[in-house]
């Protein structure tokens, strides 16, 4: 099959598209706005949420020195994704966008839509340098960078309840088998001992990423993503897959699981109320806690790595996550030194400073002499230290793998998880999913 | 177009195809252009990034040899049965019960209609507020709910769906219900009181008889919006557990604008469209619907 397609065929997916998306978004949502022709404009796109207020002022403090003017565009809540990719091919798509490097970029790249940006690093090597490597890896695709890291690292970390953990005489596990008889004794008190928002299925996800990890260190799953599908049916995916399942016939995530969310506050609120003990979460659980119960993420919320899986592969440092936000640049941008003076601003003192004030915590290598001006910072300085001695950083998978594969991998592990599918049937499903 | 019509019996003059025009042109473009667009997608595969490629017959033989698909439309038809099932009794009771014209009837018909303001997305996020297992109604009845895993059980999820649909469109329902009870001609009940027949037997034998349009009327409404749901499933369900509550509208908006496969979703749309064609055809045809202007002027 060419790649080449009759006008006919252009046209007719142009306008189906654009009325599907008219329709279903409403026309003139704001969103982002032309970057076609010199009108000395850079179009900046990035998620609508809290952490505008830092990208705001980064953009001003670019605008007052640039001759090339920046313009913020923001696409709110949880439809980012789908709604940069119906724009990114249009003459409406940004010159710069946030994104989660990896699979999230990997399409575009295939397209040839983004710009490698070796030639803006050898110009000036601090773009690259200044960013812990772990970090910065997760966008180079084929050998090739395609992003610079922006916003902060979001490590995956094990939070508890230290009220709850200290009534039942316990202590934040460190291996496996601690993690285990805990549960057993949680259980045994009438506590839920993890909390799990299965409705969302994404942290279910988190679960067996990191046990994966454990298990098979993380070159399986570089096989497994990398179009390698014989990985899932790997010995220590199995064992991994078993672990996970141990853990559910154990009662460690109660029996309502499914019926609880995370990102409407219900399995946080497990935890806040002590109604159960743990939660694997990523590291904006903190701010959720901040946000929901203050006095909860003040004074009794603990947190502490994964717990380690003896005679497993993978390193006890090892972290799962997302690595860091990323920009990525156009390759049609009519302002390609702009751009590269534009993302310099990411490795700036002030853009660390402004990052670790609203909590996130970036990684840029000077970060740690920031740490104690950040909204929490022995919390800041843990996670620093955590990303900076991991031997591995694996990006979540849904967002290592292509945007096709998210919804079919997330319904494989729920499905696994209610126990509709079996070991087997949970590799096959892994096996069809598509690769970058 | 410089015909004039020929000026009716009542002096009216018929409608010209004039007047048509602009509708057609709306339809055509809005409704034909996009049907057409779509099908040639689904003979492609497309992930919105670059040119649509072409794909000959592959999505149509993946989705012939989809369950989810095959599950998704019976899981379509089954939610508009409940729907049809659990609201037609409730609001034709409720119906003929407001047409009365107490006082205090005209204060909870007001009540009954509050659903109808909220937006479904509104009334979504309320009801899954209330049904979640650790702090919504569930924790506080378990005798009635059991462990409360309502969402994340198929039975349980299908139930809910039903339920919510129905908490929110049951009211419209008893509207046109009241209204067409209050049309009853009142010299009818007077008869039967005549003859004897007590309330139960006027309602069985007058109230239900004329309703009989009326009815066909609602459950032609009910099916529509049962073949349409979305919404509700976005929020409350987002098609889980697994894939048990994933109905055909859902499944089409999943592969699509989730999964950037637009040439499957296309081919889904296209069997959507066929489906709702095929059914509301037998409507008409069960139903008597196109006889409807016939019973107008029975009475």
């Amino acid at each position: 099959m060419t790649r080449s397609s009759t006008p006919l065929r252009t046209t007719a997916a142009a306008v189906a598209c654009t009325t599907a998306l008219a329709l279903l978004t409403g026309c003139g949502s704001g969103g982002a706005g032309g970057s076609a022709g010199g009108s000395g404009v850079i179009h900046v796109l990035v998620y609508g949420d809290a952490g505008n207020t830092v990208e705001k002022r980064i953009v001003d403090t670019f605008n007052k020195t640039s001759k090339v003017r920046a313009v913020l565009d923001t696409i709110p809540g949880a439809d980012y994704q789908t709604k940069l990719q119906t724009v990114i091919t249009t003459p409406q798509a940004p010159d710069v966008f946030f994104d989660w490097g990896g699979g999230s970029i990997a399409p575009f790249v295939k397209a040839g839509l983004l710009m490698p940006l070796d030639d803006m690093i050898a110009k000036d090597p601090a773009l690259k340098a200044d960013f812990l490597p772990s970090v910065f890896n997760t966008a180079v695709i084929d050998g090739k960078s395609y992003g610079i890291p922006m916003r902060g690292t979001q490590p995956v970390l094990l939070f508890d309840n230290k009220k709850v953990l200290a009534d039942a005489g316990l202590t934040p596990p460190t291996t496996w088998d601690q993690l285990l008889s805990e549960v057993h004794a949680l259980k045994a008190k009438g506590t839920t001992p993890i909390a799990l928002g299965g409705g969302d299925q994404w942290p279910t996800l988190m679960w067996f990423e990191y046990l994966f990890d454990r298990v098979a260190g993380p070159g399986l799953f570089q096989r497994a993503v990398g179009g390698d599908k014989q990985a899932w049916a790997d010995p220590a995916s199995l064992k991994a897959l078993g672990m996970l399942k141990q853990l559910v016939d154990a009662g460690a995530f109660g029996t309502t699981f499914d019926s609880v969310k995370f990102t409407d506050g219900g399995s946080p609120a497990l935890l806040a109320k002590g109604k159960a003990a743990f939660e694997l979460m990523g590291s904006w659980e903190y701010a959720t806690q901040q946000t929901a119960d203050p006095d909860f993420a003040k004074d009794q919320l603990g947190y502490s790595a994964f717990p380690s899986v003896p005679g497993g592969q993978g390193d006890p440092n090892d972290l799962v996550g997302n690595t860091n936000n990323f920009y990525s640049v156009r390759s049609t941008t009519k302002y390609p030194d702009a751009v590269a003076q534009f993302l310099k601003l990411m490795y700036s003192d002030d853009f660390v400073k402004a990052q670790l004030a609203i909590g996130n915590l970036p990684t840029t290598t000077n970060t740690p002499d920031f740490l104690a001006g950040s909204a929490n910072p022995a919390y800041s300085k843990y996670q620093y230290d955590l990303v900076k001695q991991a031997p591995s950083f694996q990006l979540s998978w849904d967002q290592a793998y292509p945007p096709a594969a998210m919804t079919p991998m997330h319904q494989t592990v729920q499905r696994f998880l209610d126990g509709q599918l079996d070991a087997n049937g949970f590799v096959r499903a892994m096996q069809a999913l598509p690769t970058p | 177009m410089t015909r004039s019509p020929a000026p009716g019996p009542a002096g009216l003059t018929r409608p010209g195809l004039l007047w048509a025009l602009p509708a057609t042109a709306f339809f055509a473009a809005f409704a034909l252009v996009p049907l057409a667009l779509v099908a040639v997608l689904s003979f492609t595969t497309w992930n919105g990034v670059g040119a649509p490629r072409a794909a000959g017959l592959t999505n149509w033989t993946a989705l012939l040899h989809d369950p989810v698909m095959l599950k998704s439309l019976w899981l379509s038809a089954l939610l508009t049965l409940l729907g049809v099932l659990l609201q037609t009794p409730i609001s034709l009771l409720l119906g003929v019960w407001a047409a009365g014209h107490q006082r205090n009837r005209a204060i909870l018909s007001a009540i009954y209609f509050v659903p109808l303001l909220l937006s479904a997305t509104a009334v979504s996020v309320l009801w899954r507020a209330l049904l979640d297992p650790n702090f919504g109604l569930p924790a506080q009845a378990p005798w009635l709910f059991g462990d409360g895993n309502l969402l994340g059980s198929r039975d349980g999820a299908i139930g809910v769906l039903a339920f919510v649909g129905a908490w929110q469109w049951t009211p419209l329902h008893t509207l046109i219900y009241q209204g067409s009870a209050r049309a009853v001609p009142p010299v009818l009940y007077q008869a039967a009181a005549i003859d004897g027949a007590g309330r139960a037997r006027q309602f069985w034998h007058v109230t239900l008889p004329q309703l009989r349009t009326t009815m066909v009327t609602s459950t032609v409404l009910m099916v529509v919006g049962g073949l349409t749901t979305f919404d509700t499933v976005l929020i409350l369900t987002q098609g889980g557990p697994g894939t048990e509550t994933t109905i055909s509208a859902y499944y089409m908006y999943q592969q699509g604008f989730k999964n950037f496969d637009f040439g499957g979703a296309s081919a889904i749309a296209l069997v959507l469209v066929l489906v709702a064609t095929v059914v509301s055809l037998a409507m008409v045809r069960l139903s008597g619907y196109d006889a409807m202007r016939a019973g107008a002027e029975g009475i």
